[in-house]
């Protein structure tokens, strides 16, 4: 009997049959050539309307192209955490708790959620940001850390340990445009499903020990916990009307980088 | 066997590419103009090269794109402040000396422009979903083009700017300046260059003939060659229909639109932040023309 011949993904590494037309893992289109720039950046992959993505016992399909949405039909047992306000819709059935985040009174006074709200199935619930831009699947693997940019995440599945880290140097935090904190997502022996929503179009670069890029804090969205970052000032004049500096946030590998296209600009700058 | 030239930019094709090699239009797209003359200015294909000096520009997304430049080493682009995406370590960046920067201050330009300097990459994008045009220019060729749209340019073209001097102020006090009151003009000097905006929302596209005139919503102006020449229009709107007494003293009275003269081409977006005053209750103006019922 001739093995079951599957393919890899080229974004979640995730194992697909060779028919498959996209990642059950992630939603990438397996059929349509991978889109990456001359200097190395790829481009999240355009997820076909209702594209199903799997993980537990439930799905997740993706909806819309300018501000898709993400609509789960949980099964039961199965759950997600959100922050409450990217909740679009959901059955009458689905119960909704809440769940303080460590950090607490820190992380509010740092304009961070403290406390998300889980949806656990059976039964359908659907989110979206208000805002033009892209959803970025990450599947995460067991023993995965990832780091994101505050109230960029959209949801992940009850696997998925969620927690902060403290932006090191004070420097960093003032002008490296995440404030005191970053979400750090955690898998340990399961893997799990994040959900993000990037502000225009994502890209993700995948830097060897030691390469380092200079990125737009703003434009920051995700990393692996084991790349590094730190903020360098460029200094462009001697500065009489007070606009002497840009500032940069040096992220140097190994590890995987993603940006956004469409960021924001800080009072610093 | 020879190549046809972009229809949008008249640069020869080398028949291999997908799009043009000197704009990023695909070559699947020829203008295809509505009734009214207007052409829809294609999205620049995701991934597309784009050649000038001995860099490449690559286009990359689709809600909000990305310039992502290569540089050849003594090549290099200069750019807002704050549109710089990425740049590898190796690119170096000086700032970009300015005349009339408190002037620029006054009309809320950015005060410092920057230059980065090749070998090496560097990327830009503007914070707003949109589409990206590139417009090479040929020696000495220039355009003008509304604050705030420009992204990214070659080094081979100049950057000036000039006092729009249009304007009009309302009965309840306001100033307005319907298409700022600076606006960017660029130039191509002794070699061809290339200039990147960023557009909000569609783009379209018209050559007016010598003479001929077009009123254009003043919001929506993209830019414009220089040889265009653009005033103040206020258009009397009508109040026959208008019959109760709040509704006499509430409708607009005027419209005010820019009159755009040829020859040359004039580029409009199709989203645009709406003035406070639209110019419903214009009192005085700069220099205008002006249509009565």
């Amino acid at each position: 009997m001739d093995p079951v011949r599957r393919i890899p993904c080229n974004w979640c590494q995730s194992q697909s049959l060779e028919d498959a037309t996209s990642c059950r893992s992630c939603g990438a289109p397996l059929d349509v050539r991978d889109l990456i720039s001359d200097s190395g950046w790829c481009e999240a992959p355009h997820l076909q309307n209702r594209t199903r993505i799997y993980f537990g016992n439930s799905t997740c399909q993706v909806e819309g192209q300018i501000v898709p949405v993400a609509e789960m039909s949980l099964a039961a047992g199965d759950a997600v955490f959100f922050e409450h306000h990217v909740l679009l819709w959901k059955d009458q059935t689905v119960p909704l708790t809440t769940k303080a985040t460590p950090g607490g009174i820190k992380r509010q006074l740092a304009g961070m959620p403290f406390i998300v709200t889980i949806a656990t199935g059976p039964g359908r619930i659907a989110f979206s940001r208000d805002a033009t831009g892209e959803l970025v699947v990450l599947p995460l693997h067991p023993g995965m850390e990832l780091d994101v940019r505050g109230h960029a995440f959209l949801l992940a599945s009850h696997h998925v340990r969620y927690s902060f880290v403290r932006v090191k140097g004070l420097c960093n935090i003032l002008f490296g445009g995440q404030g005191m904190y970053m979400d750090r997502f955690v898998t340990t022996d399961r893997s799990g499903l994040l959900l993000l929503h990037g502000f225009g179009n994502v890209f993700q670069r995948v830097l060897k020990p030691g390469e380092s890029i200079q990125v737009e804090p703003g434009g920051f969205l995700y990393k692996d916990a084991s790349v590094t970052m730190d903020v360098e000032m460029l200094r462009l004049s001697s500065g009489f009307f007070g606009v002497p500096v840009m500032n940069l946030v040096r992220l140097t590998g190994p590890g995987r980088v993603g940006i956004q296209s469409m960021y924001h600009h800080h009072e610093t700058e | 066997m020879t190549n046809p030239a972009c229809p949008w930019c008249g640069a020869p094709g080398d028949g291999a590419s997908l799009s043009c090699r000197a704009c990023g239009a695909a070559w699947a797209s020829p203008p295809n103009p509505t009734d009214s003359g207007w052409c829809e200015v294609p999205p620049i294909p995701d991934m597309a090269r784009i050649e000038f000096g001995r860099s490449t520009c690559q286009v990359e997304g689709t809600f909000v794109p990305v310039a992502d430049m290569r540089l050849e080493a003594g090549d290099g682009v200069y750019f807002a402040q704050q549109s710089l995406l990425w740049k590898e370590p190796a690119v170096a960046i000086s700032r970009m000396p300015l005349r009339g920067a408190w002037r620029r201050l006054f009309a809320g330009l950015p005060l410092v422009m920057a230059q980065a300097h090749g070998p090496g990459h560097a990327a830009f994008s503007q914070d707003a979903p949109g589409e990206m045009i590139a417009v090479p220019l040929e020696h000495g060729r220039s355009l003008d083009v509304r604050p705030h749209a420009f992204l990214v340019a070659s080094l081979a073209v100049h950057y000036d700017w000039f006092w729009t001097g249009l304007w009009f102020s309302t009965r309840w006090g306001g100033i307005y300046y319907p298409v700022g009151r600076i606006m960017d003009r660029f130039t191509a000097g002794t070699a061809p260059g290339l200039l990147v905006l960023h557009a909000a929302g569609n783009v379209f596209l018209r050559h007016l003939e010598d003479g001929e005139a077009l009123l254009v919503k003043p919001a929506a102006l993209l830019f414009k060659d220089s040889s265009v020449r653009m005033r103040l229009h206020v258009e009397q709107v009508g109040q026959a229909g208008l019959t109760s007494f709040w509704g006499s003293i509430l409708a607009p009275r005027r419209c005010v639109w820019l009159r755009m003269t040829g020859p040359g081409r004039v580029a409009i977006q199709s989203a645009y932040q709406h003035l406070e005053d639209d110019g419903g209750a214009v009192s005085r103006s700069s220099p205008s023309t002006s249509q009565d019922v």
